[in-house]
Protein backbone atom coordinates (compact mmCIF):
# COMPACT_ATOMS: atom_id res chain seq x y z
CA UNK A 1 0.00 0.00 0.00
CA UNK A 2 2.77 2.39 0.95
CA UNK A 3 4.41 1.82 -2.43
CA UNK A 4 1.37 3.29 -4.09
CA UNK A 5 1.69 6.70 -2.42
CA UNK A 6 4.17 8.18 -4.96
CA UNK A 7 2.20 6.86 -7.92
CA UNK A 8 -0.99 8.22 -6.47
CA UNK A 9 0.58 11.65 -6.03
CA UNK A 10 1.82 11.66 -9.63
CA UNK A 11 -1.58 10.67 -10.86
CA UNK A 12 -3.19 13.37 -8.76
CA UNK A 13 -0.96 16.06 -10.23
CA UNK A 14 -1.34 14.90 -13.80
CA UNK A 15 -5.08 14.50 -13.57
CA UNK A 16 -5.80 17.64 -11.63
CA UNK A 17 -5.60 19.77 -14.76
CA UNK A 18 -2.87 21.97 -13.31
CA UNK A 19 -0.33 21.13 -16.01
CA UNK A 20 0.11 24.03 -18.42
CA UNK A 21 1.97 24.20 -21.71
CA UNK A 22 5.21 26.13 -21.07
CA UNK A 23 6.76 27.83 -24.11
CA UNK A 24 10.55 27.76 -24.49
CA UNK A 25 10.81 31.52 -23.84
CA UNK A 26 8.81 31.10 -20.61
CA UNK A 27 11.37 28.82 -18.98
CA UNK A 28 13.59 31.42 -17.34
CA UNK A 29 12.28 30.58 -13.88
CA UNK A 30 12.54 26.83 -14.47
CA UNK A 31 16.21 27.34 -15.39
CA UNK A 32 17.07 29.12 -12.11
CA UNK A 33 19.77 27.47 -10.02
CA UNK A 34 17.44 27.29 -7.04
CA UNK A 35 15.20 24.99 -9.09
CA UNK A 36 18.02 22.45 -9.42
CA UNK A 37 18.67 19.84 -6.72
CA UNK A 38 20.81 21.38 -3.93
CA UNK A 39 20.39 24.77 -5.60
CA UNK A 40 22.93 23.84 -8.25
CA UNK A 41 25.66 23.10 -5.70
CA UNK A 42 26.49 19.62 -6.98
CA UNK A 43 29.48 19.11 -4.69
CA UNK A 44 27.43 19.93 -1.59
CA UNK A 45 24.81 17.48 -2.80
CA UNK A 46 27.47 14.79 -3.22
CA UNK A 47 28.69 15.38 0.35
CA UNK A 48 25.14 15.07 1.68
CA UNK A 49 24.47 11.87 -0.22
CA UNK A 50 27.80 10.42 0.90
CA UNK A 51 26.94 11.06 4.55
CA UNK A 52 23.51 9.44 4.25
CA UNK A 53 25.01 6.51 2.34
CA UNK A 54 27.56 6.05 5.16
CA UNK A 55 25.12 6.28 8.07
CA UNK A 56 21.89 4.77 6.76
CA UNK A 57 21.03 1.44 5.15
CA UNK A 58 19.06 2.84 2.20
CA UNK A 59 20.46 4.16 -1.03
CA UNK A 60 19.41 4.91 -4.59
CA UNK A 61 17.08 7.29 -6.33
CA UNK A 62 19.63 10.05 -6.87
CA UNK A 63 20.67 9.03 -10.37
CA UNK A 64 22.96 6.34 -11.68
CA UNK A 65 26.30 8.20 -11.76
CA UNK A 66 28.57 7.97 -8.71
CA UNK A 67 31.23 5.83 -7.04
CA UNK A 68 31.30 3.59 -4.00
CA UNK A 69 33.05 3.73 -0.67
CA UNK A 70 34.03 1.36 2.12
CA UNK A 71 32.41 3.67 4.63
CA UNK A 72 32.93 2.95 8.33
CA UNK B 1 34.40 34.36 -22.88
CA UNK B 2 31.26 35.97 -24.28
CA UNK B 3 28.96 34.00 -26.51
CA UNK B 4 26.49 35.71 -28.77
CA UNK B 5 23.38 33.59 -29.03
CA UNK B 6 20.41 34.08 -31.31
CA UNK B 7 16.91 34.10 -29.83
CA UNK B 8 16.09 30.63 -31.20
CA UNK B 9 19.30 29.29 -29.70
CA UNK B 10 18.49 30.79 -26.32
CA UNK B 11 15.02 29.27 -26.54
CA UNK B 12 16.56 25.93 -27.42
CA UNK B 13 18.87 26.01 -24.41
CA UNK B 14 16.21 27.21 -21.98
CA UNK B 15 13.85 24.51 -23.23
CA UNK B 16 15.94 22.04 -21.30
CA UNK B 17 15.38 23.72 -17.91
CA UNK B 18 19.12 24.11 -17.52
CA UNK B 19 21.77 26.77 -17.45
CA UNK B 20 24.74 26.44 -19.77
CA UNK B 21 27.79 27.74 -17.93
CA UNK B 22 31.47 27.08 -17.64
CA UNK B 23 32.54 27.07 -14.03
CA UNK B 24 34.96 25.80 -11.47
CA UNK B 25 33.78 25.22 -7.93
CA UNK B 26 35.60 24.28 -4.75
CA UNK B 27 33.96 22.96 -1.60
CA UNK B 28 35.46 22.04 1.74
CA UNK B 29 33.54 19.93 4.22
CA UNK B 30 34.35 19.43 7.88
CA UNK B 31 32.27 16.67 9.49
CA UNK B 32 32.31 15.84 13.20
CA UNK B 33 30.32 13.24 15.12
CA UNK B 34 29.55 13.39 18.83
CA UNK B 35 31.51 11.37 21.43
CA UNK B 36 34.71 11.84 19.40
CA UNK B 37 33.52 9.37 16.81
CA UNK B 38 34.16 9.94 13.11
CA UNK B 39 35.77 13.17 11.92
CA UNK B 40 36.14 13.94 8.21
CA UNK B 41 37.95 16.71 6.36
CA UNK B 42 37.12 16.70 2.67
CA UNK B 43 38.23 19.24 0.06
CA UNK B 44 36.72 18.79 -3.41
CA UNK B 45 36.96 20.43 -6.79
CA UNK B 46 34.64 20.40 -9.81
CA UNK B 47 35.06 21.80 -13.30
CA UNK B 48 32.20 22.12 -15.77
CA UNK B 49 32.97 23.03 -19.38
CA UNK B 50 30.58 23.41 -22.30
CA UNK B 51 31.79 22.78 -25.84
CA UNK B 52 29.28 24.72 -27.89
CA UNK B 53 25.69 23.88 -27.05
CA UNK B 54 26.00 20.15 -27.78
CA UNK B 55 28.63 18.85 -25.39
CA UNK B 56 29.43 19.31 -21.70
CA UNK B 57 32.29 17.85 -19.74
CA UNK B 58 32.10 17.72 -15.94
CA UNK B 59 34.96 16.46 -13.81
CA UNK B 60 35.24 16.35 -10.02
CA UNK B 61 37.75 15.17 -7.47
CA UNK B 62 37.54 14.74 -3.69
CA UNK B 63 39.99 13.81 -0.93
CA UNK B 64 38.58 12.48 2.36
CA UNK B 65 40.71 12.31 5.49
CA UNK B 66 38.72 10.21 7.96
CA UNK B 67 39.67 9.56 11.56
CA UNK B 68 37.89 8.59 14.74
CA UNK B 69 36.06 5.51 15.88
CA UNK B 70 33.13 3.24 15.08
CA UNK B 71 31.35 1.09 17.68
CA UNK B 72 31.45 -2.72 17.67
CA UNK B 73 31.85 -5.69 20.03
CA UNK B 74 35.35 -6.90 20.86
CA UNK B 75 37.29 -8.93 23.40
CA UNK B 76 38.55 -6.28 25.82
CA UNK B 77 41.01 -8.77 27.22
CA UNK B 78 43.03 -8.74 24.02
CA UNK B 79 42.93 -5.02 23.31
CA UNK B 80 40.61 -2.43 21.76
CA UNK B 81 40.66 -3.59 18.18
CA UNK B 82 38.05 -4.69 15.65
CA UNK B 83 40.17 -7.85 15.35
CA UNK B 84 40.05 -8.63 19.05
CA UNK B 85 37.97 -11.70 18.35
CA UNK B 86 37.97 -15.11 19.89
CA UNK B 87 35.96 -18.18 20.82
CA UNK B 88 35.01 -19.35 24.28
CA UNK B 89 36.21 -16.15 25.87
CA UNK B 90 34.91 -14.95 29.19
CA UNK B 91 31.59 -13.13 28.71
CA UNK B 92 32.75 -10.48 31.17
CA UNK B 93 35.46 -9.40 28.76
CA UNK B 94 33.08 -8.60 25.89
CA UNK B 95 32.78 -4.90 25.36
CA UNK B 96 30.76 -2.75 22.96
CA UNK B 97 32.71 0.41 22.37
CA UNK B 98 34.35 2.62 19.77
CA UNK B 99 37.24 1.17 17.76
CA UNK B 100 39.71 3.72 16.44
CA UNK B 101 40.57 3.93 12.78
CA UNK B 102 41.86 6.40 10.22
CA UNK B 103 41.91 6.33 6.47
CA UNK B 104 42.11 8.48 3.39
CA UNK B 105 39.94 8.28 0.34
CA UNK B 106 40.57 9.75 -3.09
CA UNK B 107 37.69 9.74 -5.53
CA UNK B 108 37.19 11.16 -9.00
CA UNK B 109 34.30 11.42 -11.40
CA UNK B 110 33.94 12.38 -15.07
CA UNK B 111 30.60 12.97 -16.77
CA UNK B 112 30.26 13.68 -20.48
CA UNK B 113 26.95 14.93 -21.85
CA UNK B 114 26.16 14.86 -25.56
CA UNK B 115 23.05 16.54 -27.00
CA UNK B 116 21.47 15.56 -30.28
CA UNK B 117 19.61 17.66 -32.84
CA UNK B 118 16.31 17.05 -31.05
CA UNK B 119 18.09 17.99 -27.77
CA UNK B 120 17.86 14.47 -26.37
CA UNK B 121 20.87 13.79 -24.14
CA UNK B 122 23.26 10.90 -23.75
CA UNK B 123 25.17 11.13 -20.45
CA UNK B 124 28.20 8.91 -19.95
CA UNK B 125 29.99 8.75 -16.59
CA UNK B 126 32.99 7.13 -14.96
CA UNK B 127 33.95 7.05 -11.27
CA UNK B 128 36.95 5.92 -9.32
CA UNK B 129 37.37 5.67 -5.55
CA UNK B 130 40.38 4.39 -3.61
CA UNK B 131 41.00 3.71 0.07
CA UNK B 132 43.70 1.53 1.57
CA UNK B 133 41.25 -1.36 1.93
CA UNK B 134 38.68 -0.53 -0.72
CA UNK B 135 38.78 0.24 -4.44
CA UNK B 136 35.77 1.05 -6.55
CA UNK B 137 35.46 1.59 -10.32
CA UNK B 138 32.17 2.32 -12.01
CA UNK B 139 30.68 3.37 -15.32
CA UNK B 140 27.25 4.74 -16.12
CA UNK B 141 25.11 5.64 -19.11
CA UNK B 142 21.86 7.58 -19.18
CA UNK B 143 19.63 8.59 -22.06
CA UNK B 144 17.15 11.47 -21.71
CA UNK B 145 14.40 11.80 -24.32
CA UNK B 146 12.10 14.80 -24.71
CA UNK B 147 8.65 13.36 -25.22
CA UNK B 148 7.00 16.43 -26.75
CA UNK B 149 8.36 19.12 -29.11
CA UNK B 150 7.70 21.79 -26.47
CA UNK B 151 10.12 19.89 -24.19
CA UNK B 152 7.92 19.95 -21.13
CA UNK B 153 8.05 16.20 -20.58
CA UNK B 154 11.07 13.95 -20.59
CA UNK B 155 11.84 10.33 -19.95
CA UNK B 156 15.27 9.18 -18.74
CA UNK B 157 16.70 5.71 -18.43
CA UNK B 158 20.01 5.18 -16.68
CA UNK B 159 22.21 2.19 -15.90
CA UNK B 160 25.44 1.94 -13.95
CA UNK B 161 27.79 -0.89 -13.09
CA UNK B 162 30.23 -0.71 -10.18
CA UNK B 163 33.05 -3.10 -9.35
CA UNK B 164 34.43 -3.04 -5.80
CA UNK B 165 37.47 -4.73 -4.27
CA UNK B 166 37.55 -5.04 -0.49
CA UNK B 167 40.48 -6.18 1.66
CA UNK B 168 39.07 -8.47 4.34
CA UNK B 169 41.77 -8.87 6.97
CA UNK B 170 42.96 -12.38 7.79
CA UNK B 171 42.05 -13.12 11.42
CA UNK B 172 41.83 -16.54 13.07
CA UNK B 173 42.12 -18.28 9.71
CA UNK B 174 39.08 -16.37 8.40
CA UNK B 175 39.40 -14.30 5.20
CA UNK B 176 42.88 -15.68 4.60
CA UNK B 177 44.42 -16.53 1.26
CA UNK B 178 44.87 -20.34 1.18
CA UNK B 179 48.41 -20.28 -0.16
CA UNK B 180 50.02 -17.13 1.24
CA UNK B 181 47.96 -16.65 4.41
CA UNK B 182 47.64 -12.97 3.56
CA UNK B 183 44.46 -10.96 3.92
CA UNK B 184 42.04 -11.93 1.21
CA UNK B 185 40.86 -9.64 -1.56
CA UNK B 186 37.09 -9.87 -1.78
CA UNK B 187 34.93 -8.46 -4.56
CA UNK B 188 31.43 -7.09 -5.00
CA UNK B 189 29.47 -5.55 -7.81
CA UNK B 190 26.59 -3.09 -7.80
CA UNK B 191 24.10 -2.46 -10.58
CA UNK B 192 21.88 0.60 -10.47
CA UNK B 193 19.03 1.31 -12.86
CA UNK B 194 16.72 4.29 -12.78
CA UNK B 195 13.76 5.37 -14.89
CA UNK B 196 12.64 8.99 -14.51
CA UNK B 197 9.78 11.06 -15.84
CA UNK B 198 9.89 14.86 -15.69
CA UNK B 199 6.86 17.09 -16.17
CA UNK B 200 6.94 20.88 -16.25
CA UNK B 201 3.72 21.78 -14.47
CA UNK B 202 3.83 25.47 -15.35
CA UNK B 203 6.44 28.19 -15.90
CA UNK B 204 7.54 28.04 -12.25
CA UNK B 205 7.26 24.41 -11.14
CA UNK B 206 8.05 20.90 -12.22
CA UNK B 207 7.73 17.36 -10.93
CA UNK B 208 10.15 14.51 -11.47
CA UNK B 209 9.18 10.94 -10.61
CA UNK B 210 11.69 8.08 -10.62
CA UNK B 211 11.72 4.35 -10.10
CA UNK B 212 15.00 2.64 -9.25
CA UNK B 213 16.26 -0.92 -8.92
CA UNK B 214 19.57 -1.94 -7.34
CA UNK B 215 21.46 -5.21 -7.13
CA UNK B 216 24.47 -5.62 -4.84
CA UNK B 217 26.30 -8.89 -5.34
CA UNK B 218 29.42 -10.30 -3.67
CA UNK B 219 31.14 -9.51 -0.38
CA UNK B 220 28.72 -7.14 1.40
CA UNK B 221 29.95 -7.83 4.94
CA UNK B 222 31.76 -5.08 6.86
CA UNK B 223 35.17 -6.61 7.64
CA UNK B 224 35.59 -4.36 10.71
CA UNK B 225 32.40 -5.25 12.57
CA UNK B 226 31.89 -8.09 15.04
CA UNK B 227 28.97 -9.93 16.62
CA UNK B 228 28.67 -12.01 19.77
CA UNK B 229 27.49 -15.61 19.36
CA UNK B 230 26.75 -18.45 21.79
CA UNK B 231 26.76 -16.28 24.90
CA UNK B 232 25.69 -18.55 27.79
CA UNK B 233 26.56 -16.02 30.44
CA UNK B 234 29.97 -17.53 31.15
CA UNK B 235 31.66 -17.76 27.77
CA UNK B 236 30.89 -16.47 24.29
CA UNK B 237 32.32 -16.13 20.80
CA UNK B 238 33.25 -12.75 19.33
CA UNK B 239 33.42 -13.22 15.58
CA UNK B 240 33.15 -11.11 12.45
CA UNK B 241 29.67 -10.22 11.28
CA UNK B 242 28.21 -12.00 8.25
CA UNK B 243 25.77 -10.54 5.73
CA UNK B 244 24.06 -12.14 2.70
CA UNK B 245 26.06 -12.05 -0.51
CA UNK B 246 23.27 -10.41 -2.43
CA UNK B 247 20.89 -7.53 -1.94
CA UNK B 248 18.12 -6.46 -4.27
CA UNK B 249 16.41 -3.15 -3.65
CA UNK B 250 13.89 -1.00 -5.38
CA UNK B 251 12.09 2.23 -4.70
CA UNK B 252 10.49 5.39 -5.95
CA UNK B 253 11.42 9.07 -5.72
CA UNK B 254 9.32 12.17 -6.22
CA UNK B 255 11.06 15.53 -6.66
CA UNK B 256 9.02 18.73 -6.80
CA UNK B 257 10.38 22.26 -7.26
CA UNK B 258 8.30 25.42 -7.18
CA UNK B 259 9.45 29.04 -7.51
CA UNK B 260 6.81 30.50 -5.23
CA UNK B 261 7.69 34.04 -6.34
CA UNK B 262 10.80 35.97 -7.39
CA UNK B 263 12.39 35.48 -3.96
CA UNK B 264 11.32 32.10 -2.63
CA UNK B 265 11.84 28.64 -4.14
CA UNK B 266 10.65 25.45 -2.48
CA UNK B 267 12.00 21.96 -3.20
CA UNK B 268 10.38 18.80 -1.84
CA UNK B 269 11.56 15.19 -2.15
CA UNK B 270 10.07 11.92 -1.09
CA UNK B 271 11.78 8.52 -1.41
CA UNK B 272 10.48 5.07 -0.65
CA UNK B 273 13.02 2.23 -0.41
CA UNK B 274 12.58 -1.52 0.03
CA UNK B 275 15.06 -4.40 -0.15
CA UNK B 276 15.19 -8.16 0.39
CA UNK B 277 17.09 -7.72 3.66
CA UNK B 278 13.65 -6.53 4.89
CA UNK B 279 14.83 -2.95 5.21
CA UNK B 280 12.33 -0.38 4.09
CA UNK B 281 12.61 3.36 4.55
CA UNK B 282 10.84 6.64 3.96
CA UNK B 283 12.72 9.89 3.36
CA UNK B 284 11.17 13.35 3.18
CA UNK B 285 13.44 16.24 2.27
CA UNK B 286 12.65 19.93 1.93
CA UNK B 287 14.68 23.02 1.06
CA UNK B 288 13.49 26.61 1.01
CA UNK B 289 15.64 29.15 -0.86
CA UNK B 290 15.34 32.89 -0.29
CA UNK B 291 16.97 35.32 -2.72
CA UNK B 292 17.18 38.43 -0.58
CA UNK B 293 19.04 40.38 -3.28
CA UNK B 294 21.23 39.60 -6.30
CA UNK B 295 24.06 39.19 -3.78
CA UNK B 296 22.54 37.32 -0.85
CA UNK B 297 20.83 33.96 -0.90
CA UNK B 298 19.71 31.94 2.13
CA UNK B 299 18.59 28.35 2.42
CA UNK B 300 16.89 26.44 5.21
CA UNK B 301 16.24 22.72 4.92
CA UNK B 302 14.77 19.87 6.90
CA UNK B 303 15.06 16.15 6.17
CA UNK B 304 13.32 13.30 7.94
CA UNK B 305 14.25 9.63 7.58
CA UNK B 306 12.92 6.40 9.05
CA UNK B 307 13.99 2.81 8.36
CA UNK B 308 13.16 -0.68 9.58
CA UNK B 309 15.81 -3.20 10.66
CA UNK B 310 17.47 -5.83 8.50
CA UNK B 311 16.18 -9.36 9.16
CA UNK B 312 19.61 -10.49 10.43
CA UNK B 313 20.24 -7.50 12.73
CA UNK B 314 20.35 -7.62 16.48
CA UNK B 315 22.27 -5.23 18.70
CA UNK B 316 22.43 -7.49 21.75
CA UNK B 317 25.35 -9.49 23.12
CA UNK B 318 23.33 -12.61 23.90
CA UNK B 319 21.10 -13.09 20.87
CA UNK B 320 22.99 -14.84 18.07
CA UNK B 321 23.84 -18.55 18.15
CA UNK B 322 24.40 -20.36 14.83
CA UNK B 323 22.43 -18.14 12.46
CA UNK B 324 23.79 -18.03 8.93
CA UNK B 325 23.74 -14.24 8.87
CA UNK B 326 24.31 -11.92 11.81
CA UNK B 327 25.11 -8.23 12.24
CA UNK B 328 25.08 -5.77 15.12
CA UNK B 329 25.80 -2.78 12.88
CA UNK B 330 23.56 0.00 14.20
CA UNK B 331 23.10 1.21 10.61
CA UNK B 332 21.03 -1.90 9.95
CA UNK B 333 18.78 -1.31 12.98
CA UNK B 334 15.40 0.40 12.99
CA UNK B 335 15.88 4.10 13.62
CA UNK B 336 14.88 7.54 12.48
CA UNK B 337 16.96 10.61 11.74
CA UNK B 338 16.47 14.33 11.24
CA UNK B 339 18.80 16.70 9.38
CA UNK B 340 18.62 20.46 9.91
CA UNK B 341 20.23 22.33 7.03
CA UNK B 342 21.22 25.96 6.46
CA UNK B 343 23.29 27.75 3.86
CA UNK B 344 24.25 31.31 2.95
CA UNK B 345 25.58 32.35 -0.43
CA UNK B 346 27.05 35.71 -1.32
CA UNK B 347 27.69 36.68 -4.94
CA UNK B 348 30.46 39.25 -5.28
CA UNK B 349 29.51 39.70 -8.92
CA UNK B 350 27.84 37.69 -11.66
CA UNK B 351 30.74 35.25 -11.88
CA UNK B 352 32.08 34.76 -8.38
CA UNK B 353 30.21 33.60 -5.29
CA UNK B 354 31.00 32.04 -1.94
CA UNK B 355 28.86 29.84 0.29
CA UNK B 356 28.82 28.70 3.88
CA UNK B 357 26.54 25.94 5.11
CA UNK B 358 25.97 24.46 8.55
CA UNK B 359 24.09 21.19 9.05
CA UNK B 360 23.12 19.04 12.01
CA UNK B 361 22.27 15.33 11.77
CA UNK B 362 20.45 13.66 14.66
CA UNK B 363 19.87 9.89 14.59
CA UNK B 364 17.76 8.06 17.17
CA UNK B 365 20.59 5.54 17.68
CA UNK B 366 22.47 8.29 19.55
CA UNK B 367 24.61 9.35 16.62
CA UNK B 368 24.75 13.10 16.15
CA UNK B 369 26.88 14.95 13.63
CA UNK B 370 27.61 18.54 12.75
CA UNK B 371 29.05 19.37 9.38
CA UNK B 372 30.09 22.57 7.74
CA UNK B 373 30.45 23.14 4.03
CA UNK B 374 32.10 26.18 2.52
CA UNK B 375 33.60 27.10 -0.83
CA UNK B 376 33.33 29.21 -3.93
CA UNK B 377 32.15 29.08 -7.50
CA UNK B 378 33.72 30.93 -10.38
CA UNK B 379 32.08 31.17 -13.81
CA UNK B 380 34.58 31.56 -16.63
Amino acid sequence: MKQLIPLSLITLVLLSGCVQEVKPWEKETLAKETMEPAGGNTLARKFQEHIYFSKEASKGGGGVAGGGCGCN
Amino acid sequence: MQLRLSLPTIALIMAANAQAEDYVTFQYMQYQENDNRVSVSAPSLMINKDFGTDYTLNASFVLDAVSGASPTYYDAGSGASAYSRGKNISADRITYDNISFSEQRAAGSVIFTSRFANRDELILGGDFSKEHDFTSVSGSAEYMHWITPAKNQSLSLGLSFQSNEITARCVDRVNCDASSGASEKMSATAINTQLSFLQNINRSSYLKASLFYLIDDGYLTDPYLNVVRNNDGNTADVVGEKRPDKRQAYGAVLHYANALNDAFTLQLDYRYYLDDWEINSHTIDSDLYYDLSPQWQFKLGLRGYIQSAASFYNGGANFFTDERYASSDYRLSDFNAVTYKSDIRYAFNRDFSMNLGLNYYDQSTGLKATYLMTGFRYNF
